[in-house]
């Protein structure tokens, strides 16, 4: 079975009957693999398909869990399951839950590295008090701000306000969080929160992978929340000045916040410095100032954009991209795609209006990033098949916008892998007001290819 | 990808009823046996899928059995009726199957746990009705629309499925219009198959979770468990029939228990 992938989360969705007779053909070993080499930050199978389940069959998923957790440090565990399956399956692993349980979908989400989540407000409530008191951490340290219900009666009496809460955790365990170091984004800038003694075990709780699509899609700030942090030896700033000496390349900016020195030799602050590495005491003097935001690269992506000129390269394989985005909005839409003009030029709008955005970043063989632009109507048209009906509900269309850019992002990939070109796919990154797009486009120069679906205009713009 | 233009070729490029096909189950239909199975020896290849079929572990016979009067008689009307039906699905489905990892020994195999598993539903149910025992014999008409359509759109789909889990149901219903069950109820219809067949097919798709025919509407809820049920054996899961279409798990809450009793589940 393959799994559906979406902020950072690899979903496996069973349906039917689970036991120790088909678990393993259900989520195989080499289903698992498949979906590691996507480098996601979290692997879940969700119950909600699933009618009947028994300790057999998931305690197949559990081992197979057990192997992802520990060679690849990531969350893994079940959602989407009601009362009865939540309190099944702590009553079969009581003694041994090293992976996690989340309500849904959406309560995963928010304990994921994903870039779009802001800040929301959370109703939690578990009878685990231990449990209450680590999700409760977990969700301010990942930026969010959890209301606690200590009794049941309080859950419920608070659960009546709805305009207060944006989501509730009732039925969520926390397991092994994988030790990954966590990053979150606001205002441009990403930041990790770092934890504990910082050895030689940064590299591998480090996502290198994620900083580095990070930096290709146009983030320059990085910030470093360090406020857990007691101490640091010689592997951990070597780890650090290398990463400040790459990040340099792209002109980013990697500070330190609230890192207490005491138990560290105060010369690694100055080789630390040297490197680039700034430091601050506490993040809202980034955050909340506004100019020295700005001069760190984290206002907005257009102080930092890098003027890269399309590659001949690139433009040789237009063609490839034209037919990614062309097969893919013909298929969601059932409609004829005829092309209009291509040219190189910076990006220019003829004055249409409605107009809804998505793009995606590609690095490998060769690097850009795709902007799909699209009239709000045939935006509608185009994501109703992945919505399930057309909709007016602007988050809705601006979610599937980006699940659309990944599918042309995937499409790219097979089409240019055919030519032996091997790129990887950003996450997708959405507008729905174009003058932010047209910020971060800036003056550079892209090849834009108008296209007419019907009476509608539709732009694709590639750039670097 | 997929238009109701397409959709409208492949229902017209399908075959009428062959001609002893219709004769057999005319004679079933009158209760003639003997004049069925005389009738059914003039079609070689459906002599062969009978002989074939009956002779498979799951019908449990210790001997062979080759004489189609025999087999006749050993299945019954009904079921004999189930497997003549299960033979014209056959003559849609593919040579080579490149959608699902299906052959045509699997499909055989899937639409004889179906038969057999509805008539021991039925029995546990009290309903002895010749339409409503056939009508689990037009529920695999699914997998091969879904194959026939999908085949040449396998990377498309892959694709679309890996950023949104969505069942080829919703898919085909949103670029074309017609369902699934749609589809099937139309293949139904030109084959002059009973009107209740196509109904409880349709209804057991679990889209549609009220209707004022109340019989109708518990019979689509046990076909929707039993495929799932059907589709969570290995051999299917790895076929990748477990998830082309989407199980509703709240449609079957009421006869779920039911279920477990009569396929010997223990929860």
């Amino acid at each position: 079975m393959r799994a559906s992938i979406k902020d950072s989360i690899a979903l496996f969705n069973p349906q039917g009957f689970l036991d120790g007779n088909n678990a393993s053909s259900l989520l195989s070993v080499s289903d698992m693999e498949a979906t590691l080499r996507l480098k996601v930050d979290m692997v879940l199978v969700s119950l909600k398909k699933v009618i009947f389940f028994n300790k057999n069959g998931l305690e197949m998923f559990i081992r197979l869990f057990e192997k992802v957790r520990k060679e690849h440090r990531i969350m893994v565990g079940f959602c989407d399951y009601d009362d009865k399956k939540f309190n099944a399956i702590k009553r079969f692993f009581e003694k041994e839950m090293n992976f996690f349980l989340f309500d849904t979908y959406e309560v995963a989400k928010l304990f994921t590295n994903g870039f779009n989540e802001k800040e929301k407000t959370i109703l939690l409530y578990s009878q685990d008090k231990s449990q209450r008191a680590a999700i409760a951490i977990e969700l301010h340290n990942r930026g969010h701000n959890p209301i606690i219900a200590q009794t049941k009666a309080d859950f419920e009496k608070k659960k009546e306000s709805k305009d207060s809460f944006d989501i509730i955790i009732e039925k969520t365990y926390l397991g092994d969080m994988g030790e990954q170091v966590a990053a979150r984004v606001t205002a441009n800038a990403v930041i990790y929160t770092l934890s504990g003694f910082l050895d030689n075990e940064i590299t591998s709780k480090f996502n290198i992978t994620y900083h580095n699509n990070s930096l290709n899609i146009g983030f320059r700030l990085f910030i470093f929340d360090a406020f857990k942090v007691s101490s640091m030896n010689i592997h951990g700033l070597n780890f650090f000045a290398k990463l400040a000496s790459s990040s340099a390349e792209y002109n980013a900016t990697l500070c330190f916040v609230g890192f207490d020195f005491s138990n560290t030799p105060s010369t690694f602050k100055d080789d630390l410095e040297d490197a680039g590495i700034l430091f601050y005491d506490k993040i809202e003097e980034i955050l909340g100032d506004k100019e020295l935001l700005a001069e760190l690269g984290g206002s907005s992506a257009a102080a930092i954009q890098q003027k890269k000129a399309i590659t001949k390269q690139i433009v040789s394989q237009l063609p490839t991209f034209v037919n990614a985005i062309v097969e893919t909005l013909e298929m969601m839409t059932n409609a004829e795609a005829v092309k209009e003009e291509v040219k190189i030029k910076e990006l220019t709008l003829m004055g249409q209006k409605n107009l809804l955005a998505s793009s995606i970043g590609f690095y490998g063989d060769m690097d850009g990033m795709i902007v799909l632009i699209f009239p709000k109507n045939i935006a509608q048209e185009s994501c109703s098949l992945l919505i399930g009906e057309k909709t007016d509900d602007l988050e809705l269309i601006l979610d599937s916008l980006g699940e659309l850019v990944n599918i042309v992002g995937g499409k790219l990939k097979t089409l240019l892998s055919d030519a032996k070109i091997y790129i990887q796919i950003t996450l997708p990154r959405t507008y729905d007001k174009i003058e932010d797009l047209l910020e971060v486009i800036g003056q550079r120069k892209g090849v834009q290819v108008d296209l007419k679906f019907g009476s509608e205009h539709f732009t694709f713009f590639l750039t670097r | 990808m997929i238009t109701q233009k397409d959709i409208q070729k492949y229902i017209s490029k399908i075959p009428p009823t062959p001609k002893i096909v219709k004769k057999t189950l005319d004679y079933l239909s009158d209760g003639e046996l003997t004049k069925a199975a005389n009738c059914a020896k003039e079609d070689r290849a459906l002599c062969i899928y009978l002989i074939n079929l009956v002779n498979k572990p799951i019908y449990g016979f210790s001997n062979e059995v080759k004489d189609i009067v025999q087999i006749f008689s050993i299945l019954g009307i009904n079921e004999s009726m189930q497997v003549i039906y299960n033979y014209m699905l056959n003559i849609l489905s593919p040579k080579k199957w490149e959608f699902f990892n299906l052959n045509e020994n699997l499909f055989h195999n899937l639409q004889s746990e179906l038969s057999l598993s509805w008539t021991n539903i039925l029995e546990h149910l009290q309903i002895d009705d010749r339409e409503i025992q056939t009508s689990i014999t037009l529920l695999p008409a699914s997998v091969i629309v879904s194959e026939a359509l999908f085949a040449s759109h396998k990377e498309d789909v892959e694709l679309i499925r890996s950023t949104k889990n969505i069942d080829l149901n919703k898919i085909l219903k949103s670029l074309s219009g017609y369902s699934l069950f749609e589809i099937c109820l139309l293949i139904s219809k030109k084959w002059e198959m009973p009107a209740s067949v196509g109904k409880i097919v349709l209804l057991s798709s679990g889209e549609k979770i009220t209707e004022d025919d109340t019989k109708s509407l518990m019979l689509g809820k046990w076909m929707h468990l039993l495929l799932f049920f059907t589709l969570s054996k290995p051999a299917y899961i790895e076929a990748n029939l477990n998830d082309f279409l989407e199980f509703n798990i709240e449609f079957v809450e009421d006869v779920y228990e039911e279920f477990l009793q009569v396929m010997e589940i223990e929860s």
